[in-house]
């Protein structure tokens, strides 16, 4: 992880680039449900809409991801970030940042753009209180320097939400 | 034993401190203080431990231990009548996988057994239709698994690309060949877990009290996560290649005599090359060193 954060921008590897046009490609044929991605012409990040689902207290709810790939995706994850506005969530800061394991330690190879979107969307979903968490001023302080959450120490001590 | 730990597995020593500290401890520290000596952490051990060290004599094995448990120190005493050298891995959580890389493609190189090579490919093969069955996008491990077919090509020798032993060395080395490598043995062990769930499930049960899904995303799927039994049971099942491992601790027997216990993985599941285990010794061509929290490579004589 030490060399290659999300936040130090460097050009995608071969492998990752091949891999990105195959995941855009599939993701064409067959996006997840409630997804939108913005075309643009930048590989290395994406913007994706989503809508909340029908039935839960982000019904009709239009947020943006921002997904950014490091040199070496997929072995290093994506960073993954709301474009503030963020929804309001227990696991959701206000600077867009996301507590959710498989964005960090628990990131895989076998996951996908597509896969994590899905994720997301389950995160949002179970949702019973629109509310920030409890710390989201001072780790939004903290952030300041424009530190990328992956850089974040997370804890995951709530896997109800 | 204190300095295996520290020599072994700096990291995940480290790991664990800062784990099992108290919320209240935490709160001295910023996350890029921990952050940072966490990737100092891992930057010092690089440094110290490639992904795979040189072949040693087994007795830089009895220099580590020189005032250590004396059960130990008589256990390696047994070990040097059989064993001859070890190669040491990073611990790093992927020691088993990089263990077992080295040592197959090292064999392979060594014995040019090109019929091992046909019976892998062919188990190779079931475990992409395996992945695909279910349900993994193609695109998500096709790259790894083209990835280790080339290095199997290339340590055959006579075509063009074919390498040398230092050439597969500096590859074991380099994480652009080495961490891909890693990665498709995890997919092909996550494959034959959940292929195999049934089986598999009360053993994960018993040891992680998970599921069988779970446990593959959260133990076998994410780089850096270690192994352990069952993991290489999948993995020896799935590839058809038999694997023992020596165990190098501190317990001892009943009566005092001193025994190194070791267990062989034969695959069950699929047919094994005639040429994996040798006829005379009845012993797997690849044997690892278990030491508790770390995998290395040990050299029969």
């Amino acid at each position: 992880m030490s060399a290659s954060s999300a936040s130090s921008r460097k050009t995608l590897s071969k492998i990752a680039c091949n891999r990105l046009q195959k995941e855009l490609a599939e993701w064409q044929v067959n996006p997840p449900a409630g997804f939108k991605h913005k075309v643009t012409d930048n590989l290395q990040r994406w913007v994706i809409e989503v809508i909340g689902a029908p039935g839960t207290l982000y019904a009709d709810e239009t947020y943006n991801l921002q997904v950014d790939f490091p040199e070496h995706y997929p072995m290093e994850a994506p960073q993954v970030i709301f474009v503030p506005p963020a929804p309001l969530h227990p696991h959701i800061y206000s600077n867009g940042h996301i507590c959710l394991d498989i964005l960090y330690d628990s990131w895989s190879p076998a996951m996908t753009v597509s896969s994590i979107c899905i994720s997301i969307l389950s995160m949002l979903s179970s949702s019973t209180v629109k509310q920030r968490p409890e710390d989201n001023d001072r780790y939004v302080k903290n952030c300041r320097n424009g530190r990328s959450p992956k850089e974040t120490r997370w804890w995951f001590h709530d896997d109800k939400v | 034993m204190q300095d295996q730990d520290v020599d072994v597995d700096v990291a995940d020593a480290a790991k664990e401190t800062f784990t099992s500290s108290e919320t209240d401890d935490w709160k001295k520290y910023k996350d890029d203080d921990i952050m940072q000596q966490h990737s100092a952490i891992q930057a010092e051990q690089a440094v110290k431990v490639p992904f795979l060290g040189d072949k040693e004599p087994l007795s830089s094995l009895e220099a580590e231990y020189h005032l250590g448990n004396s059960i130990v120190l008589e256990k390696i005493k047994v070990l040097s009548e059989q064993y001859a050298a070890i190669r040491r891995t990073r611990g790093d959580g992927n020691c088993f996988f990089r263990s077992f890389m080295f040592g197959y493609l090292e064999h392979i190189l060594e014995s040019q057994d090109h019929n091992e090579v046909q019976h892998i490919k062919s188990n190779i093969e079931e475990c992409k239709k395996t992945l695909q069955s279910l349900g993994y996008a193609e695109f998500t491990f096709e790259d790894f698994f083209a990835l280790f077919l080339e290095q199997l090509d290339s340590v055959l020798q006579g075509s063009e690309d074919s390498i040398s032993h230092d050439e597969l060395l500096c590859r074991s080395r380099d994480p652009s060949i080495s961490d891909y490598v890693v990665m498709f043995f995890r997919f092909v062990t996550s494959g034959e877990i959940r292929k195999r769930s049934e089986f598999f499930e009360p053993f994960i049960l018993g040891l992680t009290n998970t599921s069988v899904e779970q446990f593959c995303k959260s133990a076998v799927e994410p780089m850096g996560e270690e192994s352990d039994h069952v993991q290489i049971t999948a993995l020896s099942d799935a590839l058809g290649v038999p694997i023992r491992v020596v165990y190098l601790d501190r317990s001892s027997c009943e009566n005092n005599s001193i025994n190194v216990n070791h267990h062989d993985f034969i695959p069950t599941s699929r047919e094994v090359g005639n040429s994996d285990v040798s006829k005379t010794t009845n012993r797997p061509s690849i044997t690892l060193l278990y030491r508790p929290g770390h995998y290395d490579i040990l050299y029969p004589k």
